[in-house]
């Protein structure tokens, strides 16, 4: 009888999609979680989701939030001020995450202390605008995130465009930096921020580290520039038709697009088919 | 807007596309964004509008209202004519940098503009129209708008609500008389008549101007740019163009340089040679948008309502 009562509750509370406000439960057995506030016995929700219960703790998760970082998260940013041997970066999240000098690679990869004279010229690292990819170290005291580039594939972006997603669209996974078939670079941040780009081979840079910090673009033909164009394009109608956005999506949404003339991608009746086409195709796979 | 900062890797990239004339959304120079008009969205104004300028449910959004009022002639103001007031204000919903004084500048920048084109006779606008009695009362119109979101091409968007809004302004009617007073001396008087059925529109208002705003951006120009466009842009310049295809106005704004002359003279060419097509794209929206006229559609929402216009 118990276990059936269990089973009831649950049915009755997870799983529903709430407003700010709406009464989720008047049990008193239940502790109030993220998303909702409680006023005498009864809990409420304090944003828009959908409703989700583990055990006794009843929690709303939000359809529409800000970034909020874990350790490992692969994200891209944009510099915002330079301090003293830091600098401020953008995040899309509550409050500027931090990349400290002490957490770049420096050019030519010399392993060494950062010295006055690096924290002199530190805007020909990063300057204000700039915008790195980077992995997220830890967490500051305050909640700040702490970034670092110690990597030849992270560093700062160049040669394509910069688009704005849902965060909550683009899922964690093993890697968020693509090369797609169409010869397109992108970098999927966590964060919501996404750099489509021209493919440039991991070994140019590798054998030139000095182009890690560089401010010049390569040459980008103008297939080149079409193609980023229609993937930037193709990313912001799946982020306003609210689908997943990753490699195979973005994939998904290239080939089906191409019956289309670029500019026309965005318009009403386009964007619906093509993402109702994404997403029957990412069902049937799944 | 200026808040926008952009890495030199980025802006290298917007200009080389406009030089090629391939802009970052696919749209080529003289290519215009998707825009979304409805009218009579306030109950209480004689005329309103809202326009958004962008595609799927995103883009520069502006409200405008006209409400008409009576005024008293005072000595020194023109003695057969009605006036026109504008006020533009950019909410701080819009964006962050206008929150406080932050969206004073741009205010007066934007008032001025549409006071330049619809203010006066240049607007098309009968203005005599506008009198009621000689030397005793006259209309005034307030335009009110309101920058609900800004990407890109305000003044653009800003124009075309409001001659949308003023379009669909409907006047009361007047009744003036004559009236003998006791001591023999004839004066007028006048009599506005409550009634919504009886009411007209605004004489001349047909032959308000559309305007575009072209950004210099590197060696070349580009009409509604986007928000990262203009972040890059060096100099712009807004052409009103009446439909008898008279140039009415223009607006230098941004300027970081000057416009050679020649690409000036070209740009008001280019202005004179789009207007067409551009006062044929507002007749469509504006008459399915009169069909609707501030009814809500009686369709349930669904998962993609805010692709929907408003």
């Amino acid at each position: 009888m118990d276990v059936d009562m269990e089973s009831q509750d649950t049915r009755d509370i997870a799983s529903r999609i709430v407003t700010p406000g709406s009464v989720i439960t008047n049990d008193t057995a239940f502790m109030r979680g993220h998303g909702t506030f409680a006023e005498r016995t009864t809990i409420y929700s304090s944003v828009a989701g959908a409703v989700e219960r583990i055990n006794k703790l009843v929690s709303v998760r939000p359809l529409k939030q800000r970034y909020s970082g874990e350790i490992g998260d692969i994200i891209v940013g944009r510099i915002t001020e330079v301090a003293s041997k830091r600098w401020r970066v953008d995040v899309n999240s509550r409050q500027d995450g931090i990349l400290l000098l002490s957490s770049i690679n420096l050019p030519g990869g010399i392993q060494r202390r950062k010295s006055e004279s690096d924290e002199l010229q530190m805007r020909t690292f990063f300057a204000e605008g700039d915008l790195v990819f980077a992995e997220v170290q830890s967490y500051f005291a305050d909640g700040a995130l702490s970034l670092h580039t110690r990597s030849l594939q992270y560093g700062k972006l160049r040669n394509g465009t910069f688009v704005t997603v849902f965060p909550q669209l683009v899922p964690r996974s093993r890697s968020h930096f693509h090369t797609l078939p169409c010869g397109v670079d992108i970098v999927l941040g966590v964060n919501g921020y996404i750099w489509v780009s021209k493919h440039v081979p991991a070994s140019k840079v590798e054998e030139n580290s000095e182009l890690i910090y560089s401010d010049k673009n390569e040459f980008i033909s103008d297939d080149e520039r079409e193609t980023i164009a229609r993937i930037a394009n193709c990313i912001h109608l799946l982020n306003r038709l609210y689908v997943k956005i990753t490699d195979t999506s973005i994939i998904f949404a290239y080939e089906a697009s191409l019956t289309h003339a670029v500019k026309d991608l965005l318009t009403r009746e386009i964007a619906i088919d093509l993402a109702h086409n994404v997403k029957t195709r990412l069902e049937q796979q799944s | 807007m200026a808040s926008l900062i952009l890495s030199p890797a980025e802006q290298d990239f917007i200009i080389r596309g406009v030089e090629k004339g391939f802009r970052g959304d696919g749209r080529g120079s003289l290519d215009r964004r998707e825009v979304t008009l409805r009218t009579g969205m306030i109950s209480q104004a004689n005329g309103s509008a809202r326009c958004r300028i962008g595609s799927l449910g995103v883009g520069t959004d502006i409200l405008v209202g006209v409400k008409a009022e009576v005024n008293t002639w005072a000595a020194g103001e023109p003695e057969e004519c009605g006036t026109i007031v504008c006020n533009v204000e950019c909410s701080p919903s819009a964006a962050q940098e206008f929150e406080g004084r932050g969206a004073d500048e741009i205010n007066v920048e934007l008032t001025q503009l549409l006071d330049r084109i619809v203010g006066g006779e240049q607007s098309g606008l009968d203005l005599r129209k506008l009198c009621i009695i000689p030397r005793q009362a006259y209309w005034v119109l307030h335009i009110d708008a309101l920058v609900l979101d800004v990407k890109g091409g305000v003044a653009d968007a800003l124009v075309w609500a409001t001659r949308a809004a003023l379009l669909a302004t409907k006047l009361p009617r007047v009744v003036v008389e004559s009236v003998t007073d006791d001591s023999g001396v004839a004066r007028a008087e006048f009599d506005v008549v409550d009634d919504a059925e009886d009411q007209m529109g605004l004489e001349g208002a047909r032959d308000l101007p559309l305007a575009a705003t072209f950004n210099q951006i590197g060696r070349r120009y580009v009409v509604d740019a986007s928000e990262q466009e203009e972040a890059v842009t060096q100099a712009k310049l807004t052409v009103a163009v009446s439909p008898k295809m008279e140039i009415c106005a223009i607006q230098k704004g941004g300027m970081l340089k000057g416009f050679a002359p020649s690409l000036l003279s070209e740009i008001t060419q280019t202005a004179l040679r789009i207007a067409k097509e551009e006062f044929a794209r507002f007749d469509a929206l504006f008459a399915e948008a009169s069909k609707h006229n501030g009814e809500l559609d009686e369709e349930p929402s669904t998962g993609s309502t805010f692709l929907e216009p408003f």
